[in-house]
């Protein structure tokens, strides 16, 4: 069964647009959130689960199953998605 | 002449750095702290530097060159991409901020507070892979 991927980004950083070009390019299917370009109500609310999950607010965070991974790194993201 | 009176107020980095003997009014000068283009101002008895391009591109790339020598960093790959981002970031938050946090405030201001601390010494590079050893 495919694991839902979530990809947590800032529009304005270059290893989110990486991880999402790797995603793409993979023909990953996932769903992703700018937080930077939400309303800033709605974005502290992401931004507190993020640091939730992860312990920090750093980008971008990748979700897939119960897998989290924060920054952009390519072995990681082969390994959990079974490339 | 005071101490105050002996340094340039930078409204970049925020922090005040020395006069050098011969500067004028109107000369155009180097922040040595954060590499900012500045145009100096006596105000009040004292200096400050205005920004000689303020929020454009130019402006971004000046200082972060002007940053990276003065340091002795280098840039990478994603150099373009950063640029892009904090040019991204000036024109949604009102200024270059950091492209990879979520944080706008002053001293997230590129070359933010933590890469003038020594985030490159310590780390190697910058949060946001801008500026490397």
């Amino acid at each position: 069964m495919e694991r839902k991927v979530k990809v947590y980004a800032l529009s304005t950083c270059p290893y989110c647009k990486r991880t999402k070009r790797f995603l793409d390019e993979h023909k990953v299917p996932y769903e992703h959130t700018d937080v930077d370009m939400l309303d800033d109500d709605e974005a502290e609310v992401v931004l507190v689960e993020i640091e939730k999950i992860t312990g920090r607010r750093s980008f971008p965070v990748v979700l897939i199953g119960s897998e989290v991974i924060v920054g952009h790194d390519e072995e990681r993201l082969r390994k959990a998605l079974g490339l | 002449m005071t101490a105050e009176q002996g340094r340039v107020y930078c409204p970049v980095c925020l922090a005040r750095f020395r006069f050098v003997d011969g500067w004028m009014e109107g000369d155009e000068v180097v922040c040595p702290i954060c590499g900012e283009r500045l145009t100096l101002r006596a105000e009040g008895g004292s200096w400050v530097g205005d920004r000689v391009a303020p929020m454009t591109e130019a402006e971004i790339r000046d200082r972060s060159e002007n940053f990276a020598k003065l340091r002795g960093y280098r840039f990478s790959d994603v150099k373009e991409d950063v640029i892009e981002g904090l040019v991204g970031k000036q024109r949604r938050f009102g200024d270059f901020y950091c492209p990879c946090r979520m944080l706008h405030t002053p001293e997230y201001q590129c070359p933010c507070k933590p890469t003038r601390g020594g985030d490159v010494e310590r780390n190697g590079r910058c949060h946001c892979g801008f500026f490397w050893k």
